[in-house]
């Protein structure tokens, strides 16, 4: 087990990050509050070590998307209020709230890569190995993903090509 | 686009609040008893001390046969000769990552199997195509046989799920090459088709990888692998397949 100043440090490095796959994936606060304990208690007690600051960020990322869809399974917690993102939105200068409700009205499948690859910076076959799909489908869902919000936020021309070198 | 998202992402943090709570409520839990983590420890000690006292510990604990399951994550259950499961060994990093999530030590082999076949990672890889085979290790006989067909049983719902046989001796090099036995074997049916491939290039390929690559050799006029999706359920056998 690790100890508290480990797990608080944890916290304070990937808090954040945990913070906004949840947003991808659940939208509510109680929902967070569950993912939040579940991820760092499994980090707590798991006698991992890891090699670099990467490698827990990888592994944090893995288990909290984990987390995130076990706790979708559950049938009376699918039904989540898209009230909780008008909220947290809604603090939110208006430029970064098109971008926001944008990437949340893309598919589920869509917005973990899209914000895995733009944000986190993983490239596709990192992506891929970290969620266990094929490359090639992490280059469509990109793509498709891509396209999917262009077409909301008008995308610049320029970034085809950039893309195309993932 | 990328500074755009950077930018909106970069809004969203988590409040010191919810830090704090996590913190104190996931140390509180970790330092709890946990009864779940210790009941297969002491599981395991009675059925040692019953075993030892009855004169049973080599029967019970000396492996009869292996089953050896590769998506890419590949892992091997090894078996009593009473059918459950006495160790589990992850043979590559995916598998490391799946063997942690779960708890399979005397398990029956379906119980451990289908444990297996329910995590995320595995579940993922066989909605997306890819391709999983069971190969059964162990002398031709009657546990062999059953061992087979119980696997054939517990993935009937599996299209894409392949299955093999085979004895200890044809497979006896794969650990020592950084294989599972279930890819050792289809290495050895890649490399007599294509001499130049390496053991490094097989440990990074998914089954599915391989297949085609096998596939696609066998038969070179076709542009389709022969493990398109949508094929059925298939049940390949080794050249010792006890059936």
């Amino acid at each position: 087990m690790r100890s508290e100043q480990e797990v608080c440090q944890a916290i304070r490095r990937h808090a954040d990050r945990v913070r906004r796959l949840c947003l991808l994936h659940l939208k509510n606060e109680a929902d967070t509050e569950d993912i939040f304990q579940t991820v760092f208690l499994k980090y707590t007690l798991s006698d991992k070590v890891f090699d670099s600051e990467e490698h827990e960020k990888a592994w944090i990322i893995r288990v909290t998307i984990n987390a995130c869809r076990d706790l979708l399974r559950n049938m009376f917690r699918r039904a989540v209020s898209l009230d909780d993102i008008s909220e947290q939105a809604a603090a939110m200068p208006p430029d970064h709230r098109e971008v926001l409700e944008a990437v949340l009205a893309l598919p589920q499948k869509y917005r973990t890569v899209i914000y895995l690859h733009y944000y986190e910076e993983y490239s596709a076959p990192q992506i891929g190995q970290m969620l266990h799909k094929n490359v090639n489908t992490i280059y469509t869902l990109l793509s498709r993903g891509r396209n999917l919000l262009r077409e909301k936020l008008g995308g610049d021309e320029h970034e085809g090509s950039a893309e195309s070198r993932l | 686009m990328k500074d755009q998202l950077k930018a909106a992402f970069d809004q969203i943090q988590a409040d010191d609040a919810l830090c704090q709570r996590t913190a104190q409520i996931v140390m509180e839990r970790a330092r709890r008893p946990r009864f779940a983590a210790t009941r297969h420890p002491l599981l395991a000690a009675a059925a040692l001390i019953i075993l030892f006292a009855g004169g049973g510990w080599w029967l019970f604990f000396k492996p009869t046969a292996v089953i050896s399951l590769d998506v890419n994550p590949s892992l091997e259950l090894k078996i009593n000769r009473f059918d459950q499961v006495i160790a589990l060994d992850a043979r590559n990093e995916d598998g490391r990552d799946v063997s942690e999530q779960l708890q399979v030590f005397l398990l029956s082999y379906t119980d451990a199997l289908q444990q297996i076949l329910d995590t995320e990672p595995i579940r993922d890889l066989l909605a997306d195509e890819e391709i999983l085979t069971i190969t059964v290790i162990g002398p031709e006989g009657s546990q062999s046989t059953r061992l087979l067909k119980g696997v054939q049983s517990c993935t009937a719902d599996q299209k894409n799920a392949f299955y093999y046989c085979a004895h200890h001796e044809e497979v006896s090099e794969a650990h020592q090459l950084g294989l599972s036995y279930g890819k050792y074997l289809a290495y050895l049916e890649l490399v007599q088709l294509d001499p130049d491939v390496t053991i490094q290039q097989v440990q990074s390929m998914t089954m599915r990888e391989i297949r085609d690559r096998i596939a696609q050799l066998s038969d070179p006029d076709s542009s389709d692998p022969l493990f398109s999706p949508g094929q059925g359920n298939g049940h390949r056998h080794g050249a010792h397949h006890n059936e």
